[in-house]
């Protein structure tokens, strides 16, 4: 920006600060709330107790080696399956790699929480697979529930993350790296372990990185499965909602514990992917080539297999969603569609229905609109304003979905920002959730298009606003409508920071199967959940129409 | 070390489509071979067949008599360099010139010797510990063409190695590669679709088309005596004019619309009124305005280069052709004026009508 440009109060600048003042609102503010009650005690003084009553009770700190234990397990075995799976589907001809393609994305779109209460369907102390394998074998299996259940979700549920963006990394390998490698001699392994699995370290990191902090800081699987097995965001909630001994200060000094955790995992993983990225134009992308007899087989074997078990839970609800339930949530046997009745068509319970698509459709229009805005004002107007704002938006990036809720109702429970209970709070706490994510595809976006496109339209009559709006909007247009779309499933399926702000008028599909499977109401939680994955399923075949390709980064 | 590269009937089918078949070719020990064509005319496709990233659908490829058609690649011991150099970006330059010796389960302090040795051939030896990101495109090159020659293959192979790079840099490449092959005296193929490259640093240049050699000759003998109109046009600017064959007692030559030109060099089978296609290149015209025999044409327009004037000339069937003469010969001719021109026809070119065959005694 130059001298006289920033005297004048154009457009760019206004919205700058506009959307700078809602951030510092709706960001700033709740974190440095949640910050401020964490040091300041019930009597009003500066206190590190609650830090240090944390630390001193094995209770409450080995909650967060339990969370540790199961995240980097579930991590790790992501993480690998992750890359195998994406090499496989790469470099080999699988039948039906498209349909795969859209399975995986599918298993991982659905919120964790109901995987685990699928899979306790499945494997659960009465689940269908114990009863068989208990029916079948002379030992008593007693269900998988704590340390191998979380895990069990959370590595199923989130290898599908690894497999994307390690996919998409593995497309714009250069294929000529490998065959260089070949040509000095490398066997199979040898270029694998020497060439491709070194170039697409950054990737793992970054996409391994989401997934620790997805698992590191999501409740509701844990809360299902885990039983006795208490984590670090179970025992958060607990001390917020609890019925017994709540304490606010304690609570906040738990979410600056969690906060400060991701942020340290952000910066490593930003220092990490800096000393390790590589430019690489792809000439050449790898092709799948076609292998024969028995590794064939084998291989078309566990890339089924694999697929098949991450997408067991949605199966198992689908399925359940037709079965008739007697009371306890036992299945009495035979089809109905009573649940369906029960949830879509009883006044008490489809409003849940209507408030995630209508929560879930206003966020996606703030998060696009301020996306774009945002996006645009920090590659083209750079200033000390705007790197601020790219960098505050960027903020709920690391803060976990709990930790946004409670902070949001500490800070708007009261008069004159009395929001607490409204749609209103839970659509901006949304947008927030989403933003930063918007804004990088943005971003990405933008980058692609040249200045120089703008300049002519400029050259050639318009106004900035003129270009910005008939230019350069435009050309964005497909890229952020299929980033919008993906928005759009991820948020449909929001429960962590849902949980904590809805009332009954605010009440969303997410939290409306969390309450039935609370209640053992597995009828209607299996036909919610179902409800949820075929508009997922609907959402998926429209951003593949749109973007019209098959890969997806999320 | 060398090794000649024996080539016998290859055919190679994508799916349905067969891109080569039945090709045959034979490259000298110690050779500076190219292969050179448009794009799509299966050079690529048949360097990657002598590597070993293509299968052989039909046919052998031998290294002196050993078959390699069913050797993997990574036993076949051959260098390459890659059209993007296929630098390994997580890799320093010494790093990615050991790559290939430490395959070859080399002593830490032999690979250390070659290495230093190498990259003093190719003079990057300060380069040594850079990461690429770090390199020029002219010094990834030389990385790229370290690492193929330091595992002392049986035959290098280069897949249009110097598209990438600027046009002064590219002189600047192909006469560092031209002298290193030399220095190593390896059995080199070469690939590119530019063919002032191909004629400046080859023994010997494959002119190929549509999957089919058109013709293997040194690059001098390619460019003055092409075996067919293809060639003649590829290579180099050839003007093409329909002709017919004369013989008369004085001896035999070429009419080209009414004029006629003695030849001496026309092969024994030519027919009599036999029509032929005569290839022109646009230095070989003589140009004159006074003396009023030869082909009648009138100047379209002129474009100065310095040392030449290069003219457009309309003849009397509305066929444009270009004509280069030397500047400080004439003073510029204006646009309008009627010319006449004559050919050095030791020089020309004649092939039949279809442009399949040339028709000159000696070739």
């Amino acid at each position: 920006m130059n001298g006289t440009n920033e005297k004048k109060l154009n457009i760019w600048n206004i919205s700058t600060f506009v959307i700078l003042a809602f951030a510092v609102l709706f960001i700033i503010y709740p974190m440095v709330l949640i910050l401020y009650k964490s040091v300041i005690s019930g009597s009003g003084q500066l206190s590190f107790d609650y830090f240090s009553k944390f630390f001193q009770k094995k209770y409450y700190w080995s909650t967060l080696i339990n969370s540790f234990k199961v995240t980097i397990v579930a991590t790790a075995i992501s993480t690998i399956l992750g890359l195998i799976m994406a090499y496989l589907l790469r470099s080999i001809v699988i039948k039906g790699n498209k349909y795969l393609n859209i399975m995986i994305v599918m298993s991982y779109l659905s919120p964790p929480f109901i995987g685990a209460y699928a899979w306790i369907q499945l494997l659960g102390r009465n689940g269908f697979i114990t009863r068989l394998l208990n029916n079948i074998l002379p030992v008593k299996f007693a269900g998988i529930y704590g340390f191998a259940g979380i895990v069990l979700v959370f590595s199923l549920q989130s290898f599908p993350l690894v497999y994307m963006y390690t996919s998409g990394a593995l497309k714009s390998l250069d294929n000529s790296l490998v065959e260089a490698a070949e040509s000095l001699g490398c066997n199979l392994l040898d270029r694998v372990r020497l060439i491709i699995v070194p170039l697409v370290t950054p990737t793992l990191l970054a996409s391994s990185l989401l997934v620790f902090m997805r698992v590191f800081s999501d409740f509701g699987t844990p809360m299902l499965i885990g039983e006795g097995y208490k984590t670090f965001p179970v025992m958060i909630y607990g001390q917020f909602m609890g019925e017994v001994n709540t304490d606010d200060h304690f609570a906040a000094a738990l979410c600056v514990i969690i906060i400060g955790i991701t942020l340290l995992l952000f910066f490593l993983q930003r220092f990490l992917s800096a000393k390790f990225t590589y430019a690489m134009t792809a000439l050449k992308p790898m092709e799948a080539v076609k292998i024969s007899g028995f590794k064939n087989v084998l291989v078309h074997l566990l890339v089924y297999g694999i697929v098949f078990v991450a997408i067991l839970p949605q199966l198992t609800v689908i399925t359940t969603s037709f079965l008739k339930t007697g009371s306890g949530g036992l299945y009495t046997g035979g089809f109905t569609l009573e649940n369906y009745y029960n949830t879509l068509l009883s006044k008490n319970n489809n409003s849940a229905i209507l408030n995630t698509y209508l929560f879930g459709f206003a966020a996606i229009v703030i998060v696009v609109v301020l996306g774009i805005i945002i996006s645009y004002l920090s590659a083209r107007k750079r200033s000390f304003f705007t790197s601020t704002l790219d960098t505050l938006t960027m903020l709920p990036y690391i803060i976990p979905g709990s930790v946004l809720g409670i902070a949001f109702l500490y800070g708007f429970n009261s008069r004159p920002l009395l929001l607490s209970g409204t749609a209103t709070l839970m659509i901006i706490s949304l947008s927030v959730r989403r933003m930063p994510y918007t804004i990088r595809s943005s971003t990405a976006i933008i980058g692609q298009i040249s200045p120089s496109v703008e300049e002519a339209a400029v050259s050639l009559g318009c106004n900035e606003l003129q270009s910005f709006l008939k230019i350069t909007v435009p050309m964005m247009l497909t890229g952020v409508l299929s980033g919008a779309i993906m928005s759009w499933v991820t948020l449909i399926s929001e429960l962590s920071s849902s949980i904590i702000l809805y009332t009954s008028k605010t009440q969303t599909l997410t939290v409306a199967i969390y309450a039935e499977v609370i209640r053992s109401s597995f009828g209607n939680a299996a036909a919610y959940s179902t409800i949820l994955t075929v508009t997922s399923i609907l959402s998926l075949l429209v951003f593949f129409k749109i973007s019209g390709k098959n890969d997806i980064s999320i | 070390m060398s090794v000649a590269i024996n080539i016998e009937n290859v055919i190679k089918r994508f799916g349905k489509d067969t891109i080569i078949d039945g090709l045959s070719l034979n490259i000298k020990e110690g050779e500076f071979f190219t292969l050179l064509g448009p794009s799509g005319c299966g050079k690529t496709t048949l360097l990657r067949m002598i590597i070993g990233f293509n299968s052989i659908e039909g046919g052998e490829i031998k290294l002196d008599e050993k078959l390699i058609n069913h050797i993997p690649t990574n036993k076949r011991n051959m260098g390459m360099v890659f059209q993007n150099y296929a630098i390994f970006p997580h890799m320093s330059v010494k790093d990615n010139v050991a790559f290939g010796l430490k395959r070859k389960k080399m002593s830490k302090q032999e690979i250390d010797e070659k290495v230093d040795e190498i990259l003093k051939i190719v003079k990057i030896d300060h380069l040594r510990d850079r990461m690429p990101a770090k390199l020029s495109g002219g010094q990834q090159q030389r990385v790229a063409l370290a690492r193929a020659i330091v595992i002392h293959p049986e035959v290098l192979l280069m897949d249009e190695p110097l598209s990438n790079l600027d046009a002064k840099l590219r002189v600047e490449m192909r006469n560092a590669i031209k002298r290193i092959q030399q220095q190593i005296g390896i059995t080199t193929v070469y690939v590119t679709h530019d063919q002032e490259e191909a004629l400046a640093v080859s023994d010997r240049i494959a002119v190929m088309n549509g999957g089919v050699i058109q013709q293997i000759d040194t690059p001098k003998r390619i460019y003055q005596r092409p075996a067919n109109t293809f060639v003649a046009t590829f290579i180099g600017q050839s003007n093409i004019l329909d002709g017919s064959i004369v013989k008369t007692q004085a001896g035999s030559g070429i009419k080209i619309f009414d004029a006629f030109f003695a030849m001496e060099n026309l092969s024994e089978n030519c027919a009599y009124m036999q029509k032929v296609s005569v290839s022109i290149r646009p230095e070989e015209f003589i140009l004159s305005r006074d003396n009023k025999e030869g082909i009648k044409g009138i100047i379209k327009s002129s474009v100065f280069l310095g040392i030449n004037t290069n003219y457009f000339i309309e003849l009397e069937n509305g066929k444009e052709v270009e004509v280069i003469q030397a500047s400080d010969s004439l003073e510029a001719i204006p646009d309008g004026s009627t010319v006449y021109l004559n050919l050095q026809t030791d020089k020309i070119n004649v092939f039949t009508d279809d442009g399949t065959k040339n028709l000159i005694r000696w070739v």
